[in-house]
């Protein structure tokens, strides 16, 4: 993992590597997509609104996802000081609030014709909630601290916040399960699928291609954080010259 | 159970769903690239300038 941490080969496998990522996650995303809007039957309780599950499903994946992401480059950063764990949690904020706010956007579209409710205060939609609110902490915390001005790193605080957040995690995964909601219970498990498969197939197209599509915004925030340190570090050296 | 909504009025939701993701995914991958190759190209003038020994050109911010 160390060898990683030297910008320079890291951008040697991000640049070739961004592209590919953009191309194939747009083209599944695009794919997966149309044969969910056109190709798949509408389901038989919930009708055509059972569609958004190609949308909601990957955007509640990359919202959890992503911020047990940042934690683990919060933990990386807090035992291994490794220079690109900091700079990847940055990296990670922003599409990971995105993703979770378009999950409860998309949440509370497909909740409306189905359950009659826009919103209801039960524990699915509350800790996710919770986890839109945990990205914007982390957001407004890393802006503009002292470790920004380092190179990117994480301070303490701002890699304990990302830790401690990861509680929520397990909280969102089980709420369907600990307490009554008018979410449905788990339907994709370690076990299976309750998705009968003529419904299931778009989902792996859209989830991989969502996938794909975040790791592609990861790296283009990380490439953008190493340039804008590389323009610091020669200015800081240009000025130091002329003294 | 009141308020709930089938048959062809559903597809509107649908396509709130899918334009809303569209929109806002969009949005974000534009603005990184758009911010990426910005640095980016700073940066590469920058370094040039430097190995010709000259001033750095343009707004490092």
């Amino acid at each position: 993992m160390h060898a990683y941490a030297n910008p320079t080969r890291f951008l040697a496998i991000a640049k070739p590597l961004t592209p590919w990522l953009l191309g194939v996650g747009l083209l599944l995303v695009l794919g997966g997509a149309f044969a969910g809007l056109t190709m798949v039957p509408g389901d038989y309780k919930q009708g055509e609104t059972a569609r958004i599950l190609y949308v909601h499903v990957p955007s509640a994946w990359l919202g959890m996802g992503g911020w047990t992401s940042l934690a683990v480059a919060g933990l990386v950063q807090l035992v291994w000081r490794h220079p690109l764990s900091g700079i990847a949690a940055r990296a990670i904020a922003v599409p990971g609030m995105l993703f979770t706010a378009l999950c409860l956007a998309t949440g509370s579209i497909w909740g409306k014709p189905t359950w009659g409710t826009w919103w209801e205060w039960d524990g699915r939609m509350t800790s996710m909630l919770v986890l839109l609110f945990l990205y914007a902490g982390f957001i407004a915390l890393t802006n503009g601290d002292e470790g920004q001005r380092q190179g990117g790193s994480l301070s303490r605080g701002a890699a304990i916040y990302a830790l401690v957040g990861a509680i929520n995690i397990p909280i969102i995964n089980r709420s369907v399960v600990w307490w009554n909601s008018l979410h449905q219970g788990p339907s994709i498990t370690l076990g299976g699928s309750s998705i009968d498969k003529a419904l299931l197939w778009p989902l792996g197209l859209t989830l991989l291609g969502f996938s794909l599509l975040f790791g592609a915004i990861v790296l283009m925030r990380m490439r953008r954080i190493i340039a804008d340190n590389r323009v610091a570090a020669r200015l800081r050296r240009l000025a130091d010259e002329e003294d | 159970m009141t308020g709930v909504i089938s048959g062809s009025g559903q597809w509107a939701y649908v396509v709130a769903a899918y334009a809303l993701t569209a929109l806002l995914t969009g949005a974000v991958l534009w603005a990184s690239w758009r911010a990426m190759a910005k640095a980016e190209k700073r940066s590469d003038a920058l370094r040039t300038d430097g190995r010709r020994g000259g001033a750095p050109r343009g707004d490092p911010k």
